[in-house]
């Protein structure tokens, strides 16, 4: 019943780097079907977007190199091996019978031309029509992948368009020549969960009706769950485990796999840590994987927190005086101005906001990307200037302090940004990066004395201290951001504003950050404000929760008590729109098929 | 759009005020007798008092100043009086009062004290020689240095990139002038049987019936000279703004639709590429047309450099004072019209914001 459409043999991809050459894809063969939705998941570094670039043969090279293996693509016209034709033929293919779509919705699209230029361009390439033509045929594709107004699309330029709009034109561009595989790398990781549901809707809904094949690369189980046939889960470079949807997820085989169905935060369960892929397996000193948990299920369970423990907390918690009390805060940002500069008209990013925080609490800040939550958190810290209201923090209006006074409040109250890449200065040490704000707040007595603490710090949050000489760069996604924790650890503050600070990671090492603030919660009775789109990472972090809405509260509460009883409709939405890779949904959905 | 236009001249409007005010401050601090310049050496004291009045001398500096301002001024009420027609050459708008009118004229600049010429005039004549000058050399500039550094981008650390990187260099080390001299030497006097080119020129010569004509080759060694600096400048900057733009996701996407590597690179990296290259070029080109002094004298080519230098060595002030607030008047120009070259080049760019 099922027609072969390309076949992956033994494929191996090179990189020539400094430290010799690197195997990034190792001996990884595959197939895919007509009409099927291949996952691809695994970690960063596993070699899954290399795999999507080899078919593409988008390979950077130099340094890259397809040195052995064979892709057999089952054309109408016989079978081609992709790794063996030239460029030049190559080329006929890529966009035509093959596209792809990108994880980078902003930056994929060419800033200087209108998003109907490059989607007719497409098409002008590979199909012998007019320029009418295609143009029609561009805004029937819009039509198609359901854009708002498609006459305004066309004449809009990328900047002027949504995220989510963004992919959407990519998806319009990539189905522009209805290829016959779809690659999608990475499509949704960039947007909000909300956004990140119609995307999918929409790649399920496009290959069911044009009968194209998809290969869907992510880092998260869930989300493959939600749209996969079959899953393929890769780790450093190889192949580990593929299989059925259903397979993959009732009975996983490798302790990877289990690892990364563990760590993601479990919606309707409150646990004390996440499982992390190293309670499943651990690589020992001469490179052999040793299992260790085997069951995902007892995993979990073994770290659930009863439900009296969460109650009796929450009265202790609220028992106290706040530790910051925010009173009708208002972030206004001018967006007209009349000609002598002054402002007119507003957006009201923050408008009029009021809660408490107690200490040791942490409070959950959780809405869509423009909502104003990032705003919030910097206004309090007044990295904003906010235009109106009061933030008491044990007492003392932070609006009214003078600069020495907020030097010293900076020292309490410390900020973990979004972007662990670009938080760190690339030309400053890992050391010190964290010794410098000791400096500046003249903490202990010598710079020996500091580096001391550092050291402390860096083994604090599971680094070794012979990392204090190193550079940003020579680290992981998910030790940069460990890095900034122990930096802002280092003025020992009472209060920590997460500001998205595991977004960018994946989920494997979301876990383990997770893990890590929760730890130095216990440890140091920090009180957190844990700002962030995902609703699941969220609950799993807070106390209570505020959701927001347009720079306004729709709701707050416990957040248990939210994501059982969800009383607006926003949060609602932002509810149903979480990947939950429950496995009744995915056998209801393989039984529609 | 009327806005972005209005708030720009606003703000040349102002700068061209500073200069002014700078420019006249400047010229009136030096220790010179304007009337003795103006009426030479051996005048009785008569006429020197008479001239003395004329210019305004004996009145206050801040006087002086709200008439050199008055006089700058393309829009001003002047006498209606023949003599101040005839000093002005305006074109009257309005009859103000019985005496005044509400004139438009171009900027008075005053005579000078060699010609007695209007200052005015002078530099008009001198523009069409430093404008073709300008523009030959930042054409060549730019034919040159942009592809070169898209090249160099594509095949960076090649043998091509290298040897390119390093001639760039000594490019921008070595002065104008110099290179002026040494192209002056060896092709205008040393190999001129061979190459037929002159050491000294003007760009303009009389022909055998009386016409002003344009003489090409006279072009060609000053351009060279003062196009070798912004060649490697242009190709530095093309060749790092590519580098970073070749990196980008959108050169990839453009890949993956199965586009040819000459339009992913001309179409798509270029234009994303030449903001900083713009940038540089309009600088240039605002400084070119500021006069490229030496390089004027040196090939004789008696265009707004060479008149400032000439004016500047006779102490004929008001032709330097003029001089400078033409060139002031000519950058802001630039600048307007590169700020609209921007919101083209890049639509992320707003106007009026």
């Amino acid at each position: 019943m099922s027609e072969l459409l390309l076949e992956v043999k033994n494929l191996v991809t090179e990189f020539n780097t400094e430290n010799g050459i690197v195997k990034a894809v190792n001996d990884v063969s595959f197939q895919i079907n007509k009409k099927e939705i291949v996952g691809i998941v695994g970690e960063s570094g596993s070699g899954k977007s290399v795999t999507s670039l080899s078919l593409m043969r988008l390979i950077p090279s130099p340094p890259g190199k397809i040195t052995q293996g064979e892709m057999l693509y089952h054309s109408s016209n016989g079978i081609v091996d992709l790794t063996k034709i030239s460029e030049q033929e190559m080329r006929a293919y890529r966009g035509n019978e093959i596209s792809m779509i990108f994880q980078e919705p902003m930056t994929s699209l060419n800033p200087v031309f209108t998003c109907g230029n490059q989607v007719t361009e497409a098409i002008l390439l590979h199909q012998k029509v007019s320029k009418e033509v295609a143009k029609n045929l561009a805004l029937e594709l819009f039509e198609k992948v359901k854009l708002p107004n498609p006459n305004r699309v066309f004449d809009a330029y990328p900047h002027q368009l949504s995220g989510g709009q963004k992919q959407r034109v990519m998806i319009a561009m990539a189905m522009s020549c209805k290829p016959k595989i779809l690659i999608a790398d990475e499509p949704t990781t960039a947007l909000d969960v909300t956004v990140q549901k119609t995307i999918l809707e929409l790649i399920a809904e496009l290959s069911e009706e044009t009968g194209m094949s998809t290969i869907f690369i992510t880092h998260d189980l869930g989300v493959i769950a939600e749209i996969a046939d079959k899953v393929i889960v890769m780790y450093k470079g190889k192949i580990v485990e593929q299989g059925s949807v259903l397979d993959i997820f009732e009975n996983p085989q490798h302790p990877y796999t289990k690892g990364l169905l563990a760590c993601r935060p479990p919606l309707e369960k409150r646990l004390k840590q996440l499982p992390v892929i190293s309670d499943f397996m651990e690589i020992n000193a001469q490179g052999e994987l040793l299992e260790k948990e085997a069951s995902v299920a007892k995993a979990i369970n073994d770290r659930i927190v009863k439900e009296e423990e969460t109650k009796a907390r929450y009265e202790a918690l609220i028992q106290q005086k706040p530790i910051l009390e925010i009173k009708g805060i208002q972030t206004w940002f001018p967006s007209k101005s009349n000609l002598f500069g002054k402002p007119t008209e507003f957006v009201k990013a923050v408008d009029n906001v009021s809660f408490d925080v107690y200490p040791g609490e942490t409070l959950g800040l959780v809405g869509e990307s423009g909502c104003g939550k990032t705003t919030l958190g910097r206004s309090i810290l007044r990295l904003v200037e906010p235009t109106g209201g009061e933030v008491l923090f044990e007492g003392r209006n932070i609006r009214d302090l003078n600069a020495s006074d907020l030097k010293e409040l900076r020292k309490d109250m410390q900020i973990i940004f979004q972007d662990p890449y670009s938080s760190l200065n690339p030309r400053m040490t890992i050391g010190n990066a964290i010794l410098e704000p000791m400096q500046v707040h003249e903490m202990y007595s010598s710079d020996k004395e500091r580096k001391e603490k550092v050291i402390e710090l860096l083994q604090k949050v599971n680094m070794l201290p012979e990392h204090f000489n190193r550079y940003p760069h020579e680290f992981s996604g998910g030790q940069r951001q460990r890095i900034c924790i122990a930096r802002a650890l280092g003025l020992r503050p009472r209060f920590i504003i997460c500001d998205e600070s595991v977004s960018a990671l994946d989920v494997s090492v979301q876990a383990q950050v997770l893990n890590l603030l929760i730890q130095l919660r216990e440890e140091f009775k920090f009180t957190y404000i844990f700002i962030s789109h995902d609703l699941s990472v969220v609950k799993f972090m807070s106390d209570r929760m505020v959701v927001m809405n347009k720079g306004k509260i729709e709701e707050m509460g416990i957040a248990d008590e939210i994501y059982n009883y969800p009383r607006q409709e926003y949060t609602q939405r932002l509810i149903s729109a979480i990947p939950k890779g429950r496995l009744e949904d995915i056998k209801a959905r393989s039984l529609i098929k | 759009m009327t806005r972005f236009l209005i708030s720009k001249l606003f703000y040349g409007v102002l700068v061209m005020i500073g200069v002014i005010i700078v420019v006249f401050s400047l010229f009136n601090l030096l220790p010179v007798d304007a009337a003795r310049l103006t009426i030479g050496q051996r005048a009785d004291v008569e006429s020197v008092e008479a001239i003395r009045k004329d210019l305004g001398l004996d009145q206050p500096k801040w006087k002086q100043l709200m008439m050199y301002f008055k006089e700058v001024s393309p829009v001003s009420i002047e006498d209606n009086t023949p003599e101040a027609k005839e000093k002005f050459k305006y074109l009257p708008i309005v009859q103000t009062s019985s005496e005044k009118v509400l004139v438009l004229k171009k900027p008075y600049l005053r005579r000078s004290y060699q010609t007695k010429r209007d200052v005015w005039d002078i530099l008009i004549d001198a523009l069409p020689q430093t404008v073709l000058l300008a523009v030959a050399s930042m054409l060549l500039a730019c034919i040159i240095g942009i592809p070169l550094g898209v090249v160099a981008a594509v095949k960076q650390h090649s043998w091509l990139d290298n040897i390119a990187m390093s001639v760039s260099v000594l490019g921008i080390s070595v002065p104008s002038y110099f290179s002026a001299m040494v192209l002056g030497y060896f092709f205008g006097i040393l190999w001129h049987s061979w190459t037929g080119l002159n050491h000294i020129g003007g760009l303009f010569v009389i022909d055998d019936y009386g016409n002003e004509i344009l003489e090409w080759k006279n072009l060609i060694l000053p351009s060279i000279a003062l196009g070798t600096r912004p060649i490697g400048t242009i190709f530095q900057l093309t060749r790092s703004s590519m580098l970073d733009v070749l990196s980008q996701d959108y050169i990839r996407t453009a890949r993956a639709k199965g586009l040819g590597r000459i339009t992913v690179l001309f179409k798509h990296a270029l234009r994303n590429a030449l903001n900083p290259v713009v940038t540089a070029v309009s600088g240039w080109f605002a400084a070119l047309l500021a006069g490229a002094f030496f390089v004027e004298v040196i090939f004789g080519i008696n265009g707004l450099g060479f008149t400032a230098v000439d004016a500047l060595l006779k102490f004929d002030f008001p032709v330097a004072a003029g001089t400078v607030i033409f060139t002031a008047l000519i950058f802001i120009i630039i600048n307007i019209l590169v700020d609209f070259l921007y919101t083209i080049l890049d639509p992320r760019i707003k106007i009026g914001k």
